[in-house]
């Protein structure tokens, strides 16, 4: 196989892995090629609409694992390709410095053992940092089951590690990657989230500490493979954000490869609306300052597709609305379906000089149209009607487009 | 009176001084594009330096340093009118200090803020757009931005490629950065930028070398692998990814046929 078939093979195996972020980290270029810088770029997009920041590829894609939603699985008869740690290398350099990626974000399938594995890719990361002087940005995803001491290794000539947790519930994993367990995925977790708190201790006391995946750790869930509803994927995301610190949580809708009997058809459409809800809903989580179980609980197992997920919290919490702005806190004001935090923080600004009223609202940010119906601006609400949730909610679902009808 | 500036920064300063010190600006325009106006008098400014200088720490310790990055981020902008825009921003600024800008929605203050985010955006933008060819001697890199970037983006590129010969060429403008691989020991010193800003008039097309094609085919295999299918979504590529900014993209191209 030549270089181009092989970087095809690869690239085309390692694509469903959504974690792909090149923020985070600050690096002048010490002497060598590259730098980072914290808010991340994207150098293009692809037609499916992603951002496209560093040069996403398997090191090998020959697993022994048996994973039911993987097309890599080694049930699964496709043509089998692995680089070569310098191959690899050479290929990020002359990307990087054309300016097509920010860096790379290598994976791998299973190649005979999880520490041969680990092993390749610490020697394709020792080879770009030391001979390269490669000073751009790293990624690299941990295999279950490799060495500590490896897992260390990489952690100190990378940006960014992660486990990808994969499913939300211990049962939906045993069911599709019968070789992964919670307690193989979670101990890794844990050494790099130990070994970043070690670091920041020890940078108090000694300044040239090495540092270790200072762009901290993240995980990516698969959506629509197995059986859990959003209230378990919320819960377990709210879990794993307070237990190991992960700067984020991705959720992969599931394209389906394989033909199984625990999997969706492989004719059906990836559910891709869900996925963007729950990406809301993470956001909620993050910067909103949202729990989990505000946003869905025993009654509510699932997220409402039609709307947004803070939307949807604002309509079954009418005791919170209209809400004055020229009053409200920073907090009520992120309560708001329309408001975000910029927007938040610009009417704060604002009222510092003068009240805002209700025809610069919009020159502030916030999304009127939605924001309307639950604001009151220097004491006037937009409608003559009191707040009423139910035909709120008639207002802001989309309307379905009617479709033409056949004859035949 | 309306003043005429020759297009420099340090043009549009010296104005601004001398609306404080002599006769209040009504207007300033560029020289090259005024039309003289039957009730209005104009004059030429001549850019002094020293008053712009000063103009320009005014600026800094009177308003604030966020204030002086908008109003430059304005300048670089290809808003016809953005220097009354300026003009109108700063004497709003030099009433009240720092705190025009905590007025969002003033008329003065969110003209200004909302270019100045166009610029600061497309400035963003570009650090990922621009894509360089290995033309054997140096790294080349064309680029057609609506606002004139180049200077906000080749700090970033001497940095990231301290160890290579490249040229940034906007083709729109007709203007190139330069950087020749090496940082001078005087630029360190001095604060002065490690590259230089120079006129380019050349319009052909760079030829490269073969192996250059072959590396460009890759990306545009990479570009194609990546995506996926069932995920296809041309509005929100071309949402992210204006059509403007594709002729000099490599991945846009159609792909060369191979042997």
């Amino acid at each position: 196989m030549d270089t181009m078939e092989k970087l095809s093979t690869l690239v085309g195996a390692a694509k469903y892995d959504v974690s792909c972020a090149s923020s985070g980290v600050t690096r002048k270029n010490p002497g060598g090629t590259g730098n980072t810088r914290s808010f991340g770029i994207c150098h293009s997009w692809s037609a499916d609409g992603r951002c496209i920041s560093l040069l996403k590829i398997l090191l090998s894609n020959n697993c022994i694992f048996d994973c039911r939603y993987c097309a890599n699985r080694c049930s699964n008869d496709i043509p089998r390709a692995s680089f070569l740690p310098r191959e690899l290398a050479e290929l990020t350099m002359q990307f990087y410095r054309r300016n097509y990626i920010e860096g790379l974000f290598l994976s791998s399938a299973v190649e005979k053992t999880p520490d041969y594995t680990m092993e390749k890719m610490l020697q394709a990361l020792r080879l770009l940092r030391h001979e390269y002087q490669f000073n751009g940005y790293i990624h690299v995803k941990v295999i279950p089951g490799s060495d500590p001491q490896l897992i260390y290794q990489t952690g100190l000539l990378a940006d960014r590690m992660s486990v990808n947790i994969e499913q939300a519930s211990e049962e939906s994993l045993r069911l599709l990657a019968p070789q992964k367990s919670f307690p193989m995925l979670f101990s890794p977790m844990k050494q790099l989230q130990d070994q970043c708190q070690i670091y920041q201790e020890e940078r108090k006391t000694f300044r040239n500490v090495p540092r270790f995946i200072p762009g901290g750790q993240s995980t990516q869930m698969i959506i629509g493979a197995g059986l859990d509803n959003d209230l378990t994927i919320l819960q377990s995301t709210q879990n794993l954000y307070r237990s190991f610190g992960l700067k984020r949580v991705y959720f992969s809708a599931y394209v389906p490869v394989n033909q199984d009997s625990n999997l969706p058809a492989v004719a059906s459409a990836p559910p891709l609306l869900r996925e963007h809800r729950l990406y809301q809903s993470d956001w909620l989580l993050r910067f909103y300052h949202f729990g989990a179980e505000e946003l869905l609980d025993e009654n509510h197992t699932n997220l409402d597709m039609d709307l947004d997920p803070k939307t949807s919290w604002a309509l079954r919490h009418p005791e919170f609305f209209p809400l004055e702005i020229n009053r409200a806190s920073y907090e009520e004001l992120l309560r708001v379906p329309g408001i975000g935090p910029k927007s938040a923080a610009r009417i704060l600004s604002q009222r510092r000089m003068a009240a805002v009223s209700s025809d610069e609202i919009k020159k502030l940010g916030v999304v009127f149209k939605r924001a309307q119906f639950f604001i009151t601006c220097k004491g006037i609400y937009a409608s003559n009607r009191a707040f009423d949730p139910q035909s709120i909610r008639r207002i802001l679902t989309p309307k379905m487009q009617p479709e033409q009808m056949t004859l035949f | 009176m309306d003043y005429l500036y020759d297009e420099s920064f340090d043009g549009l300063l010296t104005c601004i001084y001398h609306h404080y010190y002599q006769v209040a600006a009504t207007g300033i325009y560029p020289c090259a594009s005024y039309q003289a106006q039957l009730m209005v008098a104009s004059s030429e400014v001549k850019t002094d330096l020293i008053l712009a200088s000063r103009v320009y720490k005014a600026i800094e310790n009177k308003i604030s340093a966020s204030a002086l990055l908008l109003v430059y981020q304005a300048f670089l902008s290809a808003l016809p009118g953005k220097e009354n825009l300026i003009l109108n921003y700063l004497l709003l600024g030099f009433k009240l200090g720092s705190k025009v800008n905590l007025l969002l929605t003033h008329p003065a203050v969110y003209p200004l803020h909302k270019i100045a985010a166009q610029v600061s955006r497309e400035q963003h933008r570009f650090l990922g757009l621009l894509r360089f060819a290995d033309t054997g001697g140096f790294l080349y890199a064309a680029c057609a931005p609506d606002h004139h970037i180049l200077p906000l983006i080749a700090d970033h590129f001497a940095d990231r490629l301290a160890g290579e010969k490249w040229i940034i060429h906007d083709r729109r403008r007709k203007l190139a950065a330069i950087y020749n691989g090496q940082i001078p020991a005087a630029a360190n010193a001095s604060g002065q930028s490690p590259w230089a800003l120079v006129d380019f008039p050349y319009t052909d097309e760079l030829a490269l070398p073969q192996e250059e094609k072959l590396w460009q085919e890759l990306w545009q295999h990479y570009f194609r692998e990546i995506s996926i299918g069932s995920r296809h979504n041309p509005r929100l590529q071309a949402q992210f990814l204006p059509h403007r900014y594709r002729p000099h993209l490599s991945e846009f191209q159609t792909l060369p046929q191979r042997e």
